[in-house]
Formats: structure tokens, C-alpha cells, sequence
């Protein structure tokens, strides 16, 4: 069999691959002439009897970029202890420390950024999709249409806005009709319940700005829309409220085994020493399981750029749709559709194309406009002057394009929750779930596991004064001055709001912390007016001094040195 | 209880200030969501206002300041650190505004006209379109100047202007001033959008490049920008292939374009007029609703703060006859004009109901000219033809005129001759 492969892989990539079996899984090794070849090369080796590929391909010339790694090294750890080590502060770490700290657990989540939520889960539409993508019996639509359905009870107890908009998939032919049990059939299969065929008069009552090229389309209830970044924090919160522990700037980089399992854990802020070690470190998930000794899949990122729109065409949709025909309902790389945002916004994307940097969030003219022509076009009134900002993610895929939720083969105290991509924000509670079982049913055989006492379910959020009755609104401010005080005049943001967020359970100090608890700076001006104002409150309420102030962490910073205090003299 | 007055000032910059202090003889309120008033003049420390209007060479501040001082001697109830939150249009003379304060949490008053003297904002690095990476050091020229005047700390130290209006101009002399670089101001037209006298004074005397027909057309570095890839464009914009250059900086400052802070008269309904981005306004700068106005940046982007003022003054002449109740009619007649030969015209309708038919004309050429004329017709019938010797779009142009009588299917027409 491998025979087979290798002489494949030859034949039609290139014929410097060689291709090894080891463990369960695949690994390629050579220099190729393009990164294109490299990713052919994963997906021909991505087969059913393997559980996974690690593609050690090269390509002569191609920049190495590394990822952003934390200046700062220091000894905040000391061979500490803890129950459980859970690396990466995305959605899924935090939900993961969220269930577990319903139990008495030392928990202990480090990410190597300045704050949780930097990567995929800030980068992604917030949709909650219904189930209908994955193929049926895959992990991807296990977790989908279970994590749909806990969604909403996280959403609510967690004070994060969650709606269920639905999503309307859309047709330009109307033979679509001719299929429509097939779609019903695979909704079935997956079980997230009923959808709906409608024609485009149908769809018109209800979306009245679709155009007229679409022709007909699905319609699937459950779809729902949530902040992501909002929602990656308040896990977050919730979990150290109850009694977890977060590190960041925390960078692992080392492991050490005794036999088949981690016994220290080495960070640039010192050592730990873990019970179980949860890998959910997204892009790095790879990085991760090699320093344990245990990869046999590679992580490759899949960017996608996505644009968001002013919220004053919030009357142009109120669902998600999407957007599909014949030719890319199978291919990896389709992309786009249309988010409305429970703020209001639309979001338009994301695209989907392979590049080989992780942390390459870098945004591309060509990709832009093709995503701005394709999908505006779909409903009437919206236009390229409406885009306030636009950003890109990159996806974890694996080369099997499926979940990996599972306990170590060959290490006997660690998880590996990798290749977490879309629908990966979807899935998060019931992978955290999972996650959390198999982290118990390993310390169950080294501690007597309780119930954390302590444990609530509920966190309150930021008061968004925006959006209370005007009596309340006015009750809240008479007893804290600060509420009235607008900062942020695109999102009525107030000085109070923000004041909050820097002494919230895991403080916001950089102005994208504060914009991700608070959406100020996230209006139409991006930040133009608010960004002096809200460095003069942070330099108010923390240690820090102006020059200090930071965008997002590391060399970040804003300002330069002071113009009134000239070397040399002193400021007196 | 809700507190009434006559008149509501929304904007607190030279435009609300002088619009505020022509109110005479009825109540009036000023609203203002900053913490002092002068509006953006108070980060603009350098000189050059105030030459028609006071026939002196004054700072922004010391501009502001000679309203300020009289405003402190009017009964005016000035709302400072007050954010608008909706206003509610009930019918004509019954306006409800909803406020927002740290004194006085919400709260409502109520009013028989608005003037709005909100100025303007600045077009940010998405709205055109900068790709590439975005680390901090991106910033609009006005949060530059903001940083620079106001916190008092260099937002940069190397830096590239993209844009050549006005503010970047101004900011690349004050930011090397300062001691920071500045490689050169790149203008994606083939000409620049600031005025002449900015050019010569503050990019030629530092010697500062200012690059035509290039742009920016990528920005990298993941915490701090590290640099700037620079290329030229052909006459759609196109980058041409083999240009590209990269340059190695701190900071990338924009100055790409003004808007007018619309939010509020857009919510209320107010017809905006696509060329300026304002409202449309008519001789005497009275919007699409009656009874409500407008006035300064927030109309259109001025280049002197002298007209600003000006068309509070306006404005507030006109709100007190409405106030009076000296009442009339909205009868619009549309300004017609092409938009090859001009960028915008205000006031964009003359409403023929009026008295008052001495009407100051506001325009920008579409493109550069030189031994212009600028025609007016009524009906085909030319009644203005001023001749001009240069017409350059940033540069405003003023023409007074005193329209007599108009019936309602006068065809009042702008049109550019070149000689
Ligand atoms: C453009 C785009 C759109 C998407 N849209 C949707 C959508 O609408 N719905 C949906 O369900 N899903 C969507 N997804 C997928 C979803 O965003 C991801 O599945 C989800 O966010 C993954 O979360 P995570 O916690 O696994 O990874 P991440 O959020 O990437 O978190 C991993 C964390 O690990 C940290 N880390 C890495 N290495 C180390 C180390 N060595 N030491 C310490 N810390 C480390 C990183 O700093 C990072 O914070 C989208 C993804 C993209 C890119
Ligand atoms: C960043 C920037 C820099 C400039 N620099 C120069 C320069 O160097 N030289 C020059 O000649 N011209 C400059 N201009 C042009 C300048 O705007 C005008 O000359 C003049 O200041 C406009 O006056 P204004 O009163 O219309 O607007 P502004 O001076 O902008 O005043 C508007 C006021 O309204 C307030 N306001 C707005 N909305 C609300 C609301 N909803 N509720 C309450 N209050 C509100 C604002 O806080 C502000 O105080 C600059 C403009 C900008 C935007």
C-alpha cells in the first residue's frame, strides 16, 4: 500500500517525495517545487487507512515566517504543580477550563499572546452553523449539531447575545429543486432537524432585498449567530471566577517524558508540572503534539479574509446566507456567504485559500474584491463604501479535514484537540465537554475527583448601557458617573464600560482587549476619535505610562517618546 | 419635565460657536460631547485662520478662543460631555432630543429648531482600501495630530503620508518639527488635494517629497509597522507592474479624505446630497426638514474656518426668523450642474419661498483649470460669469450672488467655460 502511495505521489506531484508509514500514520519528507505541490502531497497521502499525515515537505526559497513568540521571560513558574494544563486560550481552551472547573481541579491555561481569543476565535463569522456541511459521520458533524444545540444555555448563562437567525442557502438554477431530497436526506443523516425548500418568492417575503438571481433555496432554522471573541472571554472569565487560572505571554515550547508520559512542561516563564496536558493550541496543535513525542498530523492554515460592513445597513438581513452551487459544494476552497451580526453588522466572507503561514493575517487586494464582487451582488443596496474594516483568519486543517478529539495513542496524560477549524466555533461546548470526560477519566486514576462547590454557571458581562431601558440606563449612571461619559461615539461605548473591562477577571490592557470586551474602536471610525481618549483611561486606572500603551502585546506600542520632556531635563 | 428651549447647537466647534452666538432674542442650548468646546481647532496649533474673517494670522486655538470667551458672557446653557443619543422629530417647532451626560445620566429636552454643527471625520486606511498587514502605527493624520498637539507624544518616528490633503500636509511639517522622518507624501491623483500655500510651506520648505499619481499599497509588520510597499499608478489607478518599492518606516499616515459626521441627520430622515456627503442644504442652510440646519464641516469640508463661521452666521440669522415665526414654504428649486466640470455646489437648492435671495455660493471645480469661467443660468439666461484664472478642486471658490424672484420651474444651472 504504501508502495502504491509513494509511486503516486511521485508520479503526479513530484518526484522528490518519499513516503514513510510509521505508527498509524503518514509522514512525507523531500523538497518540492511549490507550496501548491506540498498541499497536493497531503491530500493524496490523507486516506481512510491512516490515521493521519505529517507532511515534512520543503520547498527550496520559501520564506520561513515564524509565529509571534513573547518577548517577556520570567519565573512566575517553579516546577508549579497543577491537575491539568490546558495550552491554547482560543475557544476551546476556554471552554474546556469553563467545564472542567465545574469539579475541585488545580486548572491552569497558559497561551502565548497578550490576551485569550487572538487567533482563529477573533478571527472567524461568530456563526453557529447548523450541522449541514460535515459529512455525515464525521467528528466535524457529531460536535457540529450538538454543539448547536448547547449553544444557546452557554450563550445565556454567560450574558453573551446569541440569536438564531437561520441561514438560507441559495440557488441560481432552479433544477436545485430536482435535488432538494438530497439535501434533506443529508440533514437527516446528520439530525439537525427539519429544513425547509423555498422558492424565491418565499424567500423574498422574508428577505425582501435578495436579488434576483437567486432562484431558490434551503432554508435550516438553528443556524445561529454569537460574538466569538465575546464569547471566548467570557468563558474565560467564568472559569477563573470559578476558580481556574490563566497565564499569558505563556509560551510552551519544551516537554519532558518519563517513558509515555509528560512529567514537566517548560514555558519562558518557567517550568510546570502537569497531571494532564490538554493540546488545543489551534495552529500549533502540530508544534504541540511534537514536543510530546506524539504528532501524526500537520496543521495547515487555510486563510480566509472577511469584510464587515457598516451597521447602518443592518435592515438589509436579517439571517445568514450562503451561497453554493454544483461546482464548489465539494471543493475545500469555496467560501464567502453573509453573516448579520447580533450588533448589526453584516460580515461578508470568509474566502478560502491555502498559504503557508500560520499567523499570516495579512489581507490581499485581489482576494478582497473578489469577495466583495461575488457576494454583495447577492443582495440589493449593499456596496464596497459600506466596508468599515476587513481582517483575515487562518483555519487549522488537518489533511483529513476532520475534528481530532481523542486521547493520546502513545502519551498516557495527554488530549489532543486539534485541526479545529470551521465549524469549529459551532462545536465548541460539546468538544469541551468531550474534552473535559477524557481529562477525568485520566485523573481518575491518580486523585479522588469532587465537585467544585465554588462552581457557577452564571458571569455577569460588561453592562452594555446601549442597549438598557433608558430608566435603568439612567439609574446606572447617577450611581457611576463614568457610564454616562461616552468614549466610543460609533458604538456609545462609555468611559465606565471600558473602565470595566480593564479591571474585568482577565484585566484588558491593549486596545484590542478592550475592543474585544467592549467594542470600542469597532465602530466606522475605527477607533479614530476614541483611541487617544481610551490610552488616557487606561493610563488612569494600570501602571502603565503612555508609551507603554499597546495595541495588541509585545512591541505594539503606539507612541513614541513624550515631545515635552526634552532629554536630558528633567519634568518637574 | 422635560426642559425647553427655542434653539438646539449641536457641536460646540467654530461653526456651532458662531451659529450660538448670532441666536439673539430666544433660548438657546449648546450640546457638545467633548470636554471643552473649539471643536478640531483645538488640536490645530499651527496659523493661518482666521485671515478673512478677523484679518489676522491666528492658531486654531486663539481662533476658537474669541468665541469662547464671548460665549462665557451669553445666558447660553452650554452641555458639555453630552453625547446625542436620537432625536425625535415630532412635527414642525416640537424636536425631542435624548441626552446623555455623567451629570444628569438621560435625559430629554425639547426644542423648535436644531442646528447641526457637527463637523466632519477622517476616511480611515479600510474605507480605502490599504491591504496587507495591520500592526499599530497606522494612523488617520488628525489622530496624528491629536497625539502629537494634544497628548504630546510622537506617534512615530519614521514615517510616509499617504494623501496629500490638507492635515497630512500640516502633520508632515509639525512631525519633523518634532524630530521624527518624514520620506514623502504619496498622492494616488495627479495632483494634490491640499492647498497650494500648505504645499510650499510645509512639505517644499522641509523638503519633504510629495510623489504623484503613487500610493501605498501594502503595509507590513506584525506588532509595529516595519514598512511600506510603495507603487505608481496608471490614470485608472492601476498599479503599474515594476514600480513597486518598499520603504522601510514606523508610522503610515493617512490624509485621505474628509466626511461629513452625517450619523445624526441620516437617522432623522435628511435628505444627503451624494457629492458632499452632508445634507443638502438651501440658501439659508436650512436642511430637508424644516427647521432644522445645518452649518460648517459638517455641510461640506471646508478648507478656511472664516466660511465655517460664516455659514453658522447664516444659518443662525435664518433660524431666528423661523423662530420669529416668519414662516414660509419649502419650495425647493435644484442647483443643476455636471459632475465633470464640478465636484459639489452648496447650497444645493434654493428654496424660492424666501425673502432672503442673496445667496453665497460654495463650489469645487472637478478637476484643474486655468482661464476659467464660471457661468450661472437662470432659464439659459446667463446672470452670473466670473472669470478666474486658476480653478484648482481643493481650493474653495465663493461667488455671492442676489437672485431676484423665482417661479417654480426655474432651471438654475452651473456651468465652466475654458477660454
Ligand atoms: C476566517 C475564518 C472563519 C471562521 N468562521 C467560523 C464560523 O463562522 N463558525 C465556526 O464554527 N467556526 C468558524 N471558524 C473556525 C473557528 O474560528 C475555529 O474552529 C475556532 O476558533 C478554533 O478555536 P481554537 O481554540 O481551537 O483555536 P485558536 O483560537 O486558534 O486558539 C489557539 C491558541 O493557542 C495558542 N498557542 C498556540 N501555540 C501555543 C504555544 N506553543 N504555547 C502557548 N499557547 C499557544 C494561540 O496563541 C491561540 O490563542 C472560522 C475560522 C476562520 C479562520
Ligand atoms: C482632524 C482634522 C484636522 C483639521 N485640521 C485643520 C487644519 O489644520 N487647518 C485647517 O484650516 N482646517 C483643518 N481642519 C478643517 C476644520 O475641520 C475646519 O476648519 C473647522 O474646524 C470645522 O469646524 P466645524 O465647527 O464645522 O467642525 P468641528 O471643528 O469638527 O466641530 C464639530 C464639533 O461638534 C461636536 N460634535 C459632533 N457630533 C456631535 C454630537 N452628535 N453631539 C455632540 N457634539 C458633537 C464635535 O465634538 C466637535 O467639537 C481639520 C479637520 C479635521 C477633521
Amino acid at each position: 500500500m504504501i508502495k502504491e502511495l509513494q509511486s503516486k505521489l511521485k508520479k503526479s506531484v513530484h518526484q522528490g517525495i518519499e513516503c514513510e508509514e510509521k505508527r498509524k500514520h503518514i509522514v512525507l519528507e523531500g523538497v518540492v517545487d511549490s507550496y501548491d505541490e506540498i498541499i497536493r502531497a497531503g491530500y493524496l497521502a490523507a486516506r481512510d487507512e491512516y490515521k493521519g499525515v505529517v507532511n515534512r515537505l520543503k520547498v527550496d526559497g520559501l520564506e520561513d515566517k515564524s509565529i509571534r513568540i513573547p518577548t517577556l521571560s520570567d519565573h512566575q513558574f517553579k516546577d508549579d504543580p497543577c491537575d491539568v494544563l490546558v495550552i491554547g486560550g482560543g475557544i476551546i481552551g476556554c471552554a474546556i477550563i469553563r467545564w472542567l472547573s465545574k469539579y475541585n481541579l488545580d486548572i491552569l491555561l497558559v497561551d502565548k499572546e497578550s490576551d485569550i481569543a487572538m487567533h482563529q476565535s477573533s478571527r472567524n463569522d461568530g456563526m453557529v452553523h447548523p450541522g449541514f456541511a460535515p459529512k455525515p459521520g464525521s467528528n466535524k458533524a457529531v460536535y457540529n449539531v450538538k454543539g448547536n444545540q448547547m449553544f444557546e444555555k452557554m450563550a445565556g448563562d454567560l450574558e453573551v447575545p446569541f440569536k438564531r437567525v437561520g441561514t438560507y442557502m441559495l440557488f441560481e438554477h432552479y433544477y436545485y429543486a430536482l435535488i432538494k431530497e438530497l439535501f434533506f436526506r443529508r440533514a437527516e443523516h446528520n439530525n439537525m432537524g427539519t429544513i425547509e425548500f423555498l422558492f424565491k418568492d418565499e424567500i423574498l417575503k422574508r428577505e425582501p432585498f435578495v436579488t434576483d438571481k437567486v432562484k431558490c433555496g434551503i432554508y435550516m432554522p438553528t443556524t445561529a449567530v454569537c460574538p466569538p471573541y465575546e464569547m471566548t472571554v467570557a468563558l474565560a472569565e467564568n472559569a477563573v471566577l470559578n476558580g481556574a487560572r490563566v497565564s499569558l505571554e505563556t509560551y510552551v515550547y519544551k516537554m519532558q517524558k518519563d517513558k509515555d508520559k509528560i512529567m514537566k512542561v517548560y514555558t519562558n516563564r518557567g517550568e510546570i508540572i502537569p497531571k494532564v496536558v490538554i493540546n488545543c493550541a489551534g495552529l500549533s496543535a502540530d508544534f504541540i503534539a511534537e514536543l510530546a513525542d506524539d504528532r501524526f498530523f500537520t496543521i495547515h492554515p487555510r486563510k480566509g479574509q472577511i469584510a464587515i460592513l457598516d451597521k447602518n445597513k443592518a435592515d438589509r438581513l436579517d439571517c445568514v446566507l450562503s451561497i453554493i452551487d454544483l461546482k464548489t459544494m465539494k471543493s475545500r476552497t469555496k467560501g464567502g456567504g453573509l453573516v448579520k451580526t447580533v450588533e448589526g453588522n453584516i460580515v461578508v466572507g470568509p474566502s478560502a485559500y491555502e498559504q503557508p503561514y500560520k499567523e499570516d493575517y495579512s489581507t490581499t487586494k485581489e482576494d478582497m474584491d473578489e469577495l466583495l464582487e461575488k457576494n454583495l451582488s447577492y443582495i440589493k443596496g449593499l456596496s464596497r463604501s459600506d466596508v468599515i474594516t476587513y481582517t483575515a483568519g487562518n483555519r487549522a486543517a488537518t489533511y483529513k479535514e476532520d475534528f481530532i478529539i481523542e486521547k493520546s495513542d502513545y502519551v498516557s496524560n495527554l488530549i489532543h484537540i486539534a485541526g479545529i477549524q470551521s465549524p469549529g466555533y459551532a462545536s465548541s461546548p460539546a468538544i469541551a465537554e468531550k474534552a473535559c470526560e477524557y481529562a477525568l477519566e485520566i485523573l481518575k486514576e491518580k486523585m479522588k475527583i469532587t465537585d467544585n462547590e465554588r462552581y457557577d454557571p452564571h458571569r455577569k458581562s460588561i453592562p452594555r448601557l446601549d442597549k438598557f431601558p433608558k430608566d435603568m440606563r439612567s439609574d446606572m449612571i447617577m450611581k457611576n458617573r463614568d457610564y454616562g461619559h461616552i468614549i466610543c461615539r460609533c458604538e456609545h461605548i462609555s468611559k465606565g464600560e471600558i473602565i470595566d473591562a480593564i479591571h474585568s477577571p482577565i484585566p484588558a490592557v491593549t486596545l484590542d482587549a478592550i475592543k474585544r470586551r467592549t467594542r470600542g474602536g469597532m465602530g466606522r471610525c475605527q477607533g479614530g476619535f476614541c483611541t487617544p481618549l481610551i490610552m488616557e483611561i487606561i493610563k488612569e486606572e494600570t501602571d502603565l505610562k503612555m508609551e507603554e500603551i499597546s495595541k495588541k502585546g509585545k512591541q505594539s506600542h503606539i507612541l513614541y517618546q513624550s515631545t515635552r520632556v526634552k532629554a536630558g531635563r528633567n519634568d518637574d | 419635565m422635560m426642559i425647553e428651549y427655542d434653539v438646539c447647537v449641536i457641536g460646540a466647534g467654530p461653526a456651532g460657536l458662531s451659529a450660538a452666538l448670532q441666536l439673539k432674542d430666544c433660548s438657546v442650548c449648546m450640546i457638545e460631547r467633548e470636554e471643552k468646546p473649539g471643536g478640531i481647532l483645538k488640536q490645530c496649533i499651527h496659523d493661518g485662520f482666521g485671515l478673512i474673517k478677523f484679518n489676522a494670522e491666528m492658531t486654531g486655538p486663539e481662533y476658537s478662543q474669541r468665541y469662547i470667551d464671548e460665549l462665557m458672557t451669553t445666558d447660553i446653557k452650554v452641555y458639555m460631555k453630552t453625547f446625542v443619543s436620537n432625536i425625535n422629530y415630532i412635527c414642525e417647532k416640537n424636536i425631542q432630543i435624548e441626552l446623555i451626560n455623567p451629570e444628569q445620566g438621560m435625559f430629554q429636552i425639547k426644542v423648535k429648531s436644531i442646528i447641526f454643527a457637527t463637523g466632519c471625520r477622517e476616511r480611515t486606511a479600510k474605507q480605502v482600501f490599504i491591504h496587507g498587514e495591520r500592526p499599530a502605527g497606522i494612523l488617520t493624520a488628525g489622530s496624528a495630530q491629536y497625539f502629537v498637539n494634544v497628548s504630546g507624544y510622537l506617534p512615530c518616528r519614521k514615517c510616509v503620508i499617504l494623501g496629500s490633503g490638507d492635515i497630512g500636509l500640516i502633520m508632515a511639517r509639525r512631525l519633523t518639527l518634532e524630530g521624527a522622518e518624514v520620506l514623502g507624501v504619496y498622492e494616488i491623483k495627479d495632483s494634490s488635494s491640499g492647498l497650494q500655500r500648505n504645499i510650499a510651506q510645509c512639505l517644499e520648505d522641509f523638503n519633504i517629497p510629495l510623489h504623484l499619481s503613487e500610493t501605498v499599497i501594502k503595509t507590513h509588520g506584525d506588532d509595529r509597522l516595519t514598512g511600506v510597499t510603495v507603487a505608481k499608478v496608471d490614470s485608472e489607478f492601476n498599479v503599474i507592474k515594476g514600480t513597486e518599492k518598499y520603504l522601510e518606516c514606523d508610522g503610515l499616515i493617512l490624509s485621505v479624505g474628509l466626511i461629513p459626521e452625517n450619523e445624526l441627520t441620516k437617522e432623522m430622515g435628511i435628505q444627503i446630497d451624494s457629492h458632499t456627503k452632508g445634507p443638502i442644504v438651501d440658501q439659508n442652510m436650512m436642511t430637508s426638514l424644516k427647521g432644522v440646519f445645518a452649518c460648517g464641516n459638517q455641510v461640506h469640508v471646508n478648507d478656511l474656518v472664516d466660511y465655517v463661521s460664516k455659514s453658522g452666521e447664516i444659518a443662525a440669522k435664518a433660524c431666528m426668523e423661523y423662530i420669529k415665526g416668519n414662516d414660509y414654504e419649502k419650495e425647493d428649486i435644484r442647483i443643476k450642474f455636471d459632475d465633470s466640470e464640478f465636484l459639489y455646489i452648496v447650497p444645493q437648492v434654493i428654496n424660492r419661498q424666501n425673502e432672503n435671495m442673496n445667496v453665497t455660493f460654495f463650489f469645487r471645480s472637478s478637476r484643474k483649470l486655468r482661464d476659467a469661467y464660471v457661468k450661472i443660468e437662470i432659464n439659459d439666461k446667463e446672470i452670473v460669469n466670473k472669470s478666474y484664472i486658476a480653478l484648482n478642486p481643493p481650493e474653495l471658490q465663493v461667488i455671492d450672488i442676489a437672485l431676484g424672484t423665482l417661479s417654480q420651474h426655474d432651471n438654475i444651472k452651473f456651468k465652466i467655460n475654458q477660454r
